[in-house]
């Protein structure tokens, strides 16, 4: 479903040079999966699901979705995935209602379908009661619940969620949660980046342990723990971003990246 | 491009503007608003504006018993002396006599410094000073008038002096200025009475022998001041509106989506970047011409009513309104310029982080725009076809015809195709800067980094690519135009002293060449690039290519000569403008014998120093730079107009423009300079020869190449014909040879490979 290789990307920062975001990473997540990519603040997550989302264009290497790849076939890609930011994203002038409808018709559903799959989403995410409220009046678990309505309208086979619980309260955010196990089991492939651990337990069926643009473990969370004795997931983490080279600032491009 | 897209991304930011209460203040309350307020506080102010009467002292008034009275017997002028009775009071009048009067009253001296002195301290805002003598003056000169008509003057006796009465006022001080242009009045009719009254006591008919009357063609017996007003304000408003207009919206659908944070989730919605910024920029259209159009109606109305009003402004009263029709015209001719505008005004806010930043990108809109609407404001600006190829002037000089209805004459109507041309090519391209401004992702997403100076200097040397940045190219550009712009004015000789001789005049062009156009180019490849020899495109290896593709540039010159040489020609009757210094050193240049000191030294000037100079600036560190946009024509034309921009005069920048488009895709094509330095270097010295008397081509042994048209010689069909031909066979060579893309380039490439063939799949 998701295969990505060797992705990298750099950018140019002004007083630090330029930097490396993403330095090879490579993952593969598959239909009816929770793939988590965890890591701290800085850790690359957000620059690899933009380009997952096709946002933005890795300096090498290939990511595909579906097959299709997300430099050459950005179109095709777009259709294939529902992106959920880690900014809440909600038009602060449109109403619940006009911002679902808005998505669905851009991702070309017809007048009839759109209407019965928005009923049927307020309802299963609980937002009737603000389907009139202008986004900006909406409480940041209404602007989350917008979020995923609008990200799923037009019922991708991947989800990509960046951070989607931050800022929420403990009720949100367990609904939440419970939105993307549903979404799971409905066989979608979710991509989530997170970093709280709990979550990422709870959730995801497999994770890369991902810090200063490199992965640094890939697996289930049970093959992990064992592999590297740590029965926390927690420790797991600290463990090894702690240790390695990886540990060290990140490396500045002093070659040509063409 | 998905027009469904298209329409529900116009549709929503339409909804979204009219829900915000900023942006519908701007757009539409404050100027309906707006202008009946300031015409109510006009009506305030016109009271301030009443006509006070000035302060006049009079000394040395005169009687003058058989002449025309100068005085009323109120104490003023005479009110038959001026056009309008009423404006006889507006100077109210002292007297000072300089003679005892008839009741024995003693004589009052006053001197001309006292009487400047009560100017100067206010006590009196003019003096009318007749001197002692006037009457008797006077007198003599009627008498020598009497006797010149009758032939009665005696030829060795002189013409005796002209009185003059002398009206003194202050400079400095407006209220002074004006009370002398108001006695002046009096004084000028009232001295050609006293003429009329001598030749009629002579019985001679005073009456000119010509009496010039003017007709209208529209009947009128006045000029039409509603037609020359409208044609001026109203243009004028409406674009500057349009381009206000277009600002606010521009902000808040770009940076103010970014600040929202939802410009990231409509990027990753199937909606293309081309079809975001075609709905975005249709949203700002509508507002542009909404603002541009209610502003229009409320200043009319609110002007219709206060001129109505008016009493201290009575000859404003009588304009009436515009010309409904052409008010119609004018808001259709309104839709391609908003369109324009909004493009430019989109393209710029997608820069801008946050709308306190838009507001300061877009500033140099209306810098920019300000000059090109007030161009044609001048009473000699007409639409023609050189002025119709200017973008925004070329608009505005429409609208005029269009409200003077000359727009219908034969000579007129067939210039709103290029106009109109101009506008949508200009639309176009900035339509395609604002889909680039979406696709670039170190604009859309900027990180707020503190700039400082040394920071970037660091940046720059620490963090140097193979070669330069597209930024670093523009800036090269602007550091080459700045340094021409201050050598020229310290270079360019006094206008007043001699004329500096030619072979000065090339040893400055030569020294400007080197210090101004190639050093800027060949320090910044040293310092900012880690590889300036591929920078400059001076590669080491040479293999049988690069070795043809010199004289088979050299070749290419030569056949598209006599198509440069007619181009120039055609457009200098495009824009007849004239530069004196030019044609005087044109005319000397002329002159040159060949062989001689100053013939090689002005073949170095003009042909040898710009083919290595220009070349190693425009085609080397400039181009290069500016391929990293990912498309190589795009660099070419870009390169090209900063060529022809160096260039200075209009119509030498136009020529120099096509020329550089040559020049670069001989310089890509070839991956080196030393072709198109070859192009360079003998299409100049092919303008040079033939500019000299000495190779002048005579018609009558080449009446086949040659031909007298324009005003010029120019080429002839068949010779043009047979060149473009041979050209395009030289052009095809080095369209076959593989030339070396940059990574961005190759990129492009791939994508627009993958897009056919996903379409064609």
């Amino acid at each position: 479903m998701i295969h990505v290789r060797e992705l990298t990307k750099h950018y140019a920062d002004l007083k630090r040079g330029r930097l490396v975001a993403l330095s090879g990473i490579s993952f593969d997540a598959m239909p009816g999966e929770v793939f988590g990519l965890l890591g701290p603040n800085g850790a690359g997550k957000t620059t690899a699901l933009r380009i997952l989302s096709t946002v933005l264009r890795p300096t090498t290497g290939t990511a595909t979705i579906n097959g299709f790849d997300v430099v050459t076939q950005p179109s095709q890609v777009r259709h294939q995935i529902g992106f959920v930011s880690a900014s809440t994203a909600v038009y602060d002038r449109m109403t619940a209602w006009e911002m679902v409808e808005y998505f669905g018709r851009l991702y070309g559903i017809g007048n009839g379908q759109l209407h019965g799959r928005m009923e049927a989403l307020f309802d299963r995410l609980q937002m009737n009661e603000f389907r009139d409220v202008l986004g900006g009046k909406m409480s940041t678990g209404m602007k989350q619940k917008v979020s995923i309505a609008r990200s799923i309208i037009h019922d991708p086979p991947v989800v990509i969620l960046d951070e989607a619980t931050v800022g929420l309260d403990v009720l949100v955010a367990r609904a939440l949660l419970t939105t993307v196990a549903e979404l799971r089991e409905q066989g979608k492939c979710i991509i989530y980046s997170t970093h709280i651990m709990r979550e990422a337990e709870r959730l995801c069926d497999r994770v890369a342990i991902i810090h200063r643009g490199r992965v640094l473990a890939t697996g289930t969370i049970d093959e992990l723990r064992s592999e590297h004795s740590e029965p926390d997931l927690e420790d797991l983490f600290f463990k090894l971003i702690l240790s390695g080279p990886e540990g060290a600032p990140p490396p500045r491009l002093t070659n040509s990246f063409s | 491009m998905n027009f469904t897209n298209i329409k529900l991304i116009f549709g929503r930011e339409i909804r979204d503007q009219i829900r915000d209460r900023r942006t519908l203040f701007m757009i539409a309350v404050l100027p309906v608003l707006f202008y009946p307020l300031l015409g109510f506080s006009f009506f305030q102010i016109a009271q301030f504006l009443q006509e006070e009467p000035s302060h006049v002292l009079v000394v040395g008034r005169e009687d003058f018993n058989d002449l025309p009275a100068l005085f009323a017997s109120d104490g003023g002028f005479n009110s038959e002396l001026f056009a309008e009775e009423k404006k006889a009071k507006l100077l109210k009048l002292d007297f000072w006599s300089l003679k005892p009067g008839p009741d024995g009253t003693p004589a009052r001296p006053l001197s001309e410094a006292d009487m400047r002195g009560m100017v100067e301290t206010g006590k009196y805002e003019a003096v009318v000073y007749f001197p002692p003598d006037f009457a008797h003056k006077l007198e003599a000169y009627r008498l020598y008038l009497k006797d010149q008509v009758a032939g009665k003057w005696p030829a060795n006796v002189p013409r005796p002096e002209v009185p003059s009465p002398v009206i003194i006022c202050d400079n400095r001080q407006a209220k002074s200025q004006e009370a002398g242009a108001r006695a002046t009045v009096p004084l000028t009719a009232w001295s050609e009475d006293v003429s009329v009254a001598t030749l009629k006591q002579s019985n001679v008919d005073p009456k000119p022998p010509v009496h010039v009357k003017r007709q209208f063609v529209d009947g009128r017996d006045e000029p039409n001041i509603d037609t020359s007003l409208w044609s001026k304000v109203l243009p004028f408003v409406l674009l500057i509106w349009a381009v206000t207009g277009a600002f606010y919206p521009a902000i808040d659908l770009c940076a103010g989506e970014k600040e929202r944070g939802t410009l990231e989730t409509l990027l990753s919605s199937p909606a293309q970047r081309g079809e975001i910024v075609m709905g975005k920029m249709m949203t700002v259209m509508v507002f542009s011409m909404v603002t541009a159009v209610l502003n229009l109606m409320s200043m009319g109305v609110t002007g219709f009513v206060v001129m109505k009003n008016l009493g201290p402004l009575p000859q404003m009263a009588n304009v009436g309104p515009p010309p409904l029709a052409s008010l119609f015209w004018l808001v259709l001719i309104l839709i391609p310029v908003s369109a324009l505008f909004s493009a430019v005004c989109l393209a710029l806010a997608a820069f801008a982080r946050s709308t306190k930043e838009g507001q300061y990108y877009l500033m140099p809109v209306i810098l920019v725009t300000m000059p090109l609407i007030l161009l044609p404001m001048a009473p000699s600006a007409q639409l023609n076809l050189g002025s119709s190829l200017i973008p925004v002037s070329g608009i505005v000089l429409l609208m005029r015809s269009t409200m003077e209805g000359t727009i219908t004459n034969a000579n007129q109507w067939p210039l709103i195709f290029p106009v109109l041309a101009v506008t949508f090519c200009c639309c176009w391209f900035a339509i395609r800067w604002a889909v680039d401004q979406f696709s670039s992702e170190a604009v859309l997403f900027r990180e707020g980094e503190r700039w400082d100076l040394s920071s970037w200097m660091r940046h720059l040397i620490r963090d140097r690519q193979p070669t330069p940045s597209v930024g670093m190219a523009v800036l090269c550009g602007v550091i080459i135009l700045v340094l021409m712009f201050f050598y020229r004015f310290l270079v360019s000789p006094d206008p007043y002293g001699p004329q500096p001789d030619l072979e000065f005049f090339f040893k400055i062009v030569l020294v400007m060449q080197v210090a101004v156009v190639a050093a800027p180019a060949m320090i910044m490849a040293i310092m900012l690039t880690r590889d300036p020899a591929r920078t400059l495109l001076l590669p080491i290896r040479s293999n049988f290519r690069s070795v043809i593709a010199l004289p088979a540039a050299a070749l290419l010159a030569v056949f598209f000569f006599p198509v440069i040489h007619n181009l120039a020609i055609v457009v200098q009757l495009l824009y007849p403008l004239r530069s004196p210094e030019l044609e005087v050193f044109s005319k000397l240049i002329a002159q040159i014998q060949p062989g001689t000191r100053l013939f090689w030294l002005g073949w170095a000037t003009i042909a040898l120093a710009p083919a290595i100079c220009e070349e190693l600036a425009f085609r080397g560190f400039i181009l290069s730079g500016l391929r990293h946009q990912g498309h190589k024509w795009r660099a070419i034309i870009f390169s090209a107009v900063m060529f022809g921009v160096a260039h200075g005069i209009l119509q030498q920048s136009i020529i120099s423009t096509v020329l550089g488009c040559v020049l670069g895709y001989l310089a890509i094509q070839s991956s080196g300079l030393w072709a198109g330095a070859a192009y360079h270097f003998t299409h100049n010295s092919l303008a040079y020869l033939t500019s000299l008397s000495a190779y002048k081509i005579h018609h009558s042994q080449f009446h086949w190449m040659q031909t007298e048209k324009w005003g010029a010689s120019v080429f002839t069909w068949p010779v043009m014909l047979v060149a473009l031909l041979f050209a395009g066979f030289i052009l095809l060579l080095f369209s076959n040879f593989p030339y070396r893309r940059t990574h961005e380039e190759a990129l492009q490439e791939r994508i627009e490979h993958e897009a056919a063939h996903s379409l064609a799949g």
